[in-house]
This record gives C-alpha cells, structure tokens and sequence, in this order.
C-alpha cells in the first residue's frame, strides 16, 4: 500500500477508505422521503460549475470531450435500430437486407448494399420527428448537440441546478439556430412532470451518480418513454477502477474534474440495473437493454468505448417494447 | 443610379434598426482557388453538411473560369499542377467534379525521371508500373480545376443556402464588438456590428454589406487575412528562389508518359508534356536569372530551355551571361548547338525529354518560391485550407494536392460534427481536421525543403554524396516503391 501512495494527500487515503469500506446499500433505497432530490452540497457544486460550463478547455473540457461519444452512442443506436422495411413497405420499395454477412460479398456489392440501406435511413430520419427529455442537462451540452439533429423535434433539458439552468438559457441565446423555440430548458425535477408526457427519447447521462434515489429517478425516466422510444443511462461502476480513475485521478491527482464532482457510494453497476428491470415482471415485460458500451477516457486522445462495460463508465440503451 | 443613390442616402438617414444587418452564414469561404471552390462543391456534395447555409467571397472576377466551362481557349494557361491518384480519387468519389474535368486537356504519367546536372548518371526513375499502379500523377490546368467544380455546383443546383459572391473584395474581418451603452446618438451605432450576442466573426465587403459567419475558412492563399484575424502564426522563408512557368510545344507529342526533372544547381527544370505537343516547364531558378528568363526573345526561349536540361553547368553559365549581355542574340543559338551536337544522339533520344520549339506568347511568368507551415489550422470559429496553412517548393508537385487533402479532412471533421450535433465552428469539431492534416504537410514540407537545399550545391563532395544516394536508390526496389507511393499520395 505503502508504495503505491507516496505523495498523496492523507486526506486522499481518508477519503479511499471511507468509500471503499463503505456497506450503505446503494442502489435499492427502501423508503424515501422525497423522491429524486439531488443531494445539497452536490447542488451547491455544480452551481459553482456553471460560469465555466461551456468553455470547451475549462474545467469542463472532459464532459465536452465525453459529449462526443454520447451522441455517437445515442446516435448510432437510434440509427441502426430503425425498420428499414416497415410493415407495409411495397415489395419494390423495399431495401434488401441480406440473410448473411455482408462482408460475404464483393466489396462494391457490399458497399452499395451499404448506401442502399444508409439513404433509407436518412430518409426514415428525415421524416422522423423525434422528442426529448434530457434528464440532468446541466449547462446543455447534450441538450444543445440533441437539438441540432435534423430529426430531433424537440428537445427539453431539465435539472435542479438554478444556476447551471440559466447557464445553459444564456448558452443557448448564443446560437440563432435555435431560434425556433426547438430547444427548451426547466427548473423542475423528473417526477414533477406530467406522466402523460411522453418522449420518445428520454436521456439521463452521468446523472444517477448524483442523486440519492436513484432507482426512483430510474423509474419516473421510464414512465416517460414512448412504446418504441429509448432510454439512455450512462453512470459509472462502482469499483475500484472507477475510484481510482475517476476520483483518485481525475478529480485529486491530475484536477481533470473538480473535486467533489463525485461520490463512489453513488455509483452503480451496470448489472445491477439489468437486475433491477428484471425484478418486476411487468418492467421485464415492457423493457429490453439493447446494448451497453463501457468507455474510458485517455488523455491526450479523449473518450473511447471499450468492450468491458463491467468496468468503469458505462453508457445504455434501454429500449421500451410495449 | 441617381434613383439608387438617393435610396442608400435615404436609408443612411433612416435609424439603425432599419438598415440591413448582418446576414449569418454557417460557412464562409473566402477565397475562390481551387481549395476554397472544392471545400464548396465538396460540402455541398456531403449528405451530412449540403443543409449548411455556405457563402464563398472571391476577390477576381471568376467569368474567365465560367467561360472556360463553355468554350476552353485552344491554348493551355500557363498554370498547371500535377494531381496525385489520390486528389483524383478525391475529386471522382467525394467531390464529384472529376465528370466535369475537360478530359482532354489533362495528361496522366506513368514514370517521373529526375537527374543531376553535375552527374549525369545520378538519375532515379519513379515508374508506377512497379508497384502495380498505372498512373503516378496527371497534369492538369488550375482553371480546368476550378471550371469543373463551378459546374458540379451548377449540377448540384444552386439554391439559396449556396451563394459565390466573386469580384468582392473583404474589407475587413473582425469580432463582434458589443455596442458601446455610453454612445448615446443610436444612429451611429453601425448595424454591420452583426449580432454582438454571437461570437461568430464578421467579414466586411466592399460591396458594403457584411456577413458574420459561424466558421470562417481561410482559403485566401500565402498572405491570408483570415490567418492574420485568428492570430494563428506561420512560420517558413524565402528561397530567394524563382519559379518560372511557361507552356510551351515539343518537337512532336511525346508518346512516352514521362514527366523530366533536371536538377541544376541554381534549382530544378521540369518539363511535364500536356496532351499533344504542348509541355508545360516549371524553372526554379535564382530571382536575376527568372527575371532574364522572361526578358530572353521567345525565339531564344525554347533553345535556353534544351539547354538548361542537357548541358553542363559550366557551359550554361556561359550561355546565361551572353543572354544578359543582349536578350535578343541570336549567336547563342549556334552556342547550344554545337554543345549538344557533342551529346551522343542516341543518349539524347532516349535519356533527355523531346526537344523544344516554340513557346506560347504571353505564357511566361514567374513567382516567388517558399516555404511556409502554419502552427495549427485552426482557431474558434476560423479554420485555414491550402496555401493559407502551408506553402511549398513545387519540385514535387505535391502544393495542391496537399490542398485537397485539407478539404476531404476538414469536410470529414464537419461531417462528424454535423453528425454529432455541435456548433461546427467549435474547437471541439475542428480539432480532429488539425490532428488528421497537419502531420502529413509537415512531413511533405520537409522532404521538399531538403530535396531542395541538397541539389541547390554544386559542392564537390555533396554532388559524389548525393549522386551516390540517387544511383543507391534508384537499385534498391522496396525503398523505391515507398517513394513511389508517397508521391502518388497512396
């Protein structure tokens, strides 16, 4: 142990044991007084954040940085999941799907076959019109790259930051592209929306991390999803990786992140969620993880995704079937 | 234009409010070469980024260039370039202007032979044919280039969210200044301010209007005033070199697809054959012998140019100071002849390029040579493409084709951004077009630059030294065949 602490902080060492040793059950949390409310000095935190938010080589520049492979992850998996060939289509419209590998094929077959079925989903997107709730938005990051998308409707970003709220209004004022009132941002908690208000997409990034309930936050998400529609999670596994990457690094050696972005208690695992849908026969019924990625983050080069989504940070998809 | 003119007083007088603001645009391009034409016609072509509102400023007029798309002159331009297989590749699949090229002016080569004027047994072949490509460049006319990008633009059909504005000079480029509270006469608050909410630079014109742009392109060549707004510092020297181009006829159309290059000591001769009997020679030479070259009779010319590629520097120099002497004396004609006529003839048939007859008027010119490589490419909301980011020696031919591979990095950057729903004129975006496009240009900037400075000596014991590495080379296969695809880009 000795050796692998020299030059750190007593405080650091405190700080490892306590979280390390701690048994407070974490993920399952029997009786809540109030549902989803983030704890009080983690608000305070990321009031503090806000000024910085959207400067792309400031505190931030790792979330930035992370942006980008979330909306590869969201975006990908929107796109790859679409029915090129809906119930319905005519035999002469529809686009050919091989039974077998593509990669059986000569190359400009395979390729062509490829374009084929790319401009069909362009085209299914270009007439999508797809809502979202953007669940802990923060400054908008993710809420602002959403909006953007030609076959996004809508997109609402919500938090219980006051400030990082009015962070991200201001952010948005700065480009006329969201002019159209597509993008729009609220001070309220998920369970206080209407559950009749369904999304179509529905997103809740690094965000169950930092609330005390949050198979209560997971719940009131899924309520919200459309037949058809996703939900995307990403949080981080609670292990001693993540400790040490994103806690003993990120935040006390290197200050990547500001220290006390994180709690290790608050972590989840990835299989405890596939457990926890499993548990009730009706969520089993109606929800299906559809893919789950881990990622890693290599300075000097950005966030990656990995094949291991046991380990570390891990993003979701959970799709609802009916 | 009496009318008009009251109208624009009449508007001056009306309040700030009423006159016409910025207008916003995603892209705009400023500079209408061959870069800034395909970073347009490729954007445009993209299925991720044709829905971006792009504007391109281009100072000249580019009517010769839309007549050249109708009716092309019988006569080649004297500006051509070589294009590697892989600009081409670029231009057929990416950009798809390829279609639009006039096919029969340009000129594909298999082989590129380069010698050593101190020894002429240092000679290297680069023949594709050995690594089982059949083409290692084409030559091609710059305004053929950029004719065939206007009309894949015309092809795509112009629409409101493509504008070119040519003859329209930049005036001026600067960030959006919030409006001063303390002025208090609101008439002297300037609309062309653009949006002070949007930190998106604003490029003045001269035709008085002013577009505030959310990712400005530099395109605008070696002293671009888009690199000088962002700040962005390029570094690089002067040769103290000349080159001169001219287009000019061979004896006859040369069947073999050979492109010649002859180092000299004062700097390389290239004769690359166009279609026919037309050639097109670029002379790097130093600035008091470009600036004769051009002097020199056009009867003179073609013989200066036979002579530059066969004979001994020793007898050049002699021919040189006869022909500053008096440009136009004819006895120097008897002098090269009767050196070559020394030249065994079947030596000169088979190792030297065809000779030269005639040299059409008016084509020769002649530019400053240097070298130049921007620190990055890019800056919030400003991105640099072509010779605003780096310029180079053309004895590679490689200047434009490095180019080309800043737009089909930059396009891929925007496709990635567009994709993933950023602002494309963030850092966050163009980050990934410095890191795929500058690596590779410093690479190329720095061959050339040190094929230039070890020919530009006839120093003894470099001549043996580098004779020696070019006969080495020109044995050894598998170091051969890596520069053979360096220089096809591959």
């Amino acid at each position: 142990m000795k050796n692998y602490t020299r030059g750190v902080s007593r405080s650091t060492l405190i700080l490892l044991r306590r979280q390390l040793c701690s048994s407070r059950p974490v993920f399952h949390n029997p009786v809540a007084p109030k549902l989803t409310e983030t704890s009080q000095d983690e608000l305070t935190h990321f009031n503090a954040l806000a000024s910085t938010w959207w400067d792309v080589n400031g505190p931030q520049r790792i979330l930035h940085k992370m942006n980008l492979i979330r909306m590869d992850f969201i975006f990908n998996t929107v796109r790859t999941h679409l029915k090129l060939n809906p119930p319905g289509t005519p035999a002469e419209d529809q686009v050919y799907i091989p039974p077998f590998g593509l990669d059986l094929l000569p190359g400009a077959i395979k390729s062509r076959i490829i374009e084929d079925q790319e401009l069909r989903r362009d085209e299914i997107l270009a007439d999508a019109k797809l809502s979202v709730l953007d669940v802990g938005c923060g400054g908008g990051i993710l809420s602002e790259s959403l909006a953007r998308l030609n076959f996004i409707e809508s997109v609402k970003g919500i938090d219980l930051s006051a400030d990082v709220i009015e962070a991200a209004k201001l952010h948005k004022s700065k480009d006329p592209i969201f002019n159209g009132g597509k993008l729009t941002y609220e001070l309220t908690a998920i369970e206080d929306l209407p559950t009749d208000e369904k999304y179509q997409i529905v997103t809740m990034f690094e965000m169950l991390e930092h609330v005390n309930y949050p198979s209560k936050v997971l719940l009131e998400a899924l309520k919200r999803v459309e037949v058809g529609g996703w939900l995307f999670v990403s949080t981080i596994n609670r292990d001693f990786i993540s400790w040490f990457t994103t806690i003993f690094m990120g935040e006390h050696v290197l200050g990547i992140v500001p220290v006390g972005t994180h709690t290790l208690e608050k972590y989840i695992n990835q299989s405890e969620i596939r457990d926890w849908l499993e548990q009730d026969p009706e969520r089993k019924d109606s929800f299906q993880v559809v893919d789950v990625k881990g990622s890693i983050y290599l300075p000097a080069y950005g966030w990656k995704f990995t094949s291991t989504p046991d380990i570390g940070n891990y993003f979701m998809a959970i799709q609802r079937k009916k | 234009m009496v009318w008009k003119n009251l109208v624009r007083t009449l508007a001056t007088a009306a309040t700030a409010t009423a006159a016409k603001p910025a207008s916003l645009q995603d892209v705009v391009i400023i500079g209408g070469g061959p870069a800034g034409l395909t970073l347009l016609a490729a954007l445009k072509s993209s299925r991720k980024t044709r829905h971006l509102n792009c504007t391109l400023i281009e100072g000249s007029s580019l009517q010769p260039v839309r007549e050249f798309g109708v009716s092309p002159p019988e006569e080649y331009t004297n500006r051509v370039v070589s294009l590697t297989p892989k600009s081409v590749e670029f231009m057929q699949h990416r950009v798809g202007n390829w279609d639009h090229i006039k096919q029969d002016r340009i000129r594909f080569y298999d082989t590129i032979v380069a010698f050593d004027s101190q020894d002429k047994d240092a000679r290297i072949e680069f023949d594709a044919s050995q690594i089982g490509a059949g083409v290692l460049a084409a030559m091609c006319e710059n305004i053929n280039i950029q004719s065939s990008l206007l009309l894949k633009l015309e092809q795509l059909g112009l629409d409101d969210s493509t504008t070119i504005l040519d003859e329209t000079k930049v005036v001026d480029i600067v960030h959006p200044n919030p409006p001063d509270l303390d002025q208090h006469d609101l008439n002297a608050i300037d609309p062309n301010n653009g949006n002070p909410d949007l930190d998106w630079p604003i490029v003045k014109l001269s035709n008085g209007e002013s577009i505030q742009a959310r990712l400005l392109v530099g395109a605008d060549g070696y002293n671009s005033p888009v690199r000088k707004f962002s700040g962005i510092e390029s570094r690089g020297w002067q040769y103290n070199t000349f080159g001169v181009v001219a287009t000019i006829k061979l004896q006859y159309e040369d069947f073999r697809s050979i492109g010649w290059q002859r180092f000299l000591s004062t700097g390389p001769l290239a004769i690359l054959p166009l279609s026919e009997d037309n050639a097109t020679i670029v002379w790097s030479t130093t600035p008091k012998l470009s600036e004769l070259f051009l002097k020199v009779n056009s009867e003179i010319f073609p013989h200066l140019v036979n002579a530059g590629m066969t004979l001994d520097e020793v007898d050049l120099k002699y021919i040189y100071s006869m022909l500053e002497k008096d440009p136009n004396d004819f006895s120097v004609l008897d002098e090269i002849k009767w050196r070559m006529s020394k030249i065994d003839t079947k030596d000169l048939e088979e190792n030297y390029p065809l000779p030269v007859v005639e040299v059409i008027e008016n084509s020769r010119a002649r530019f400053p040579l240097k070298l130049s490589h921007a620190d990055t490419y890019i800056a919030p909301r400003v991105a640099l493409i072509g010779d605003a980011a780096h310029t180079i020696h053309p004895l590679a031919g490689q200047g434009l084709n490095m180019g080309q591979s800043d737009v089909g990095a930059l396009v891929e950057a925007l496709e990635k951004g567009v994709e993933r729903g950023l602002d494309i004129g963030s850092t966050m975006v163009l980050d990934s077009y410095v890191a795929a496009a500058w690596p590779g240009n410093h690479a190329i900037l720095g061959i050339c630059d040190k094929l230039h400075k070890i020919f530009s000596t006839d120093f003894a014991p470099m001549v043996f030294l580098r004779g020696f590495g070019m006969k080495s080379l020109n044995m050894v296969d598998t170091v051969k065949d890596l520069m053979i695809k360096a220089i096809s880009g591959r």
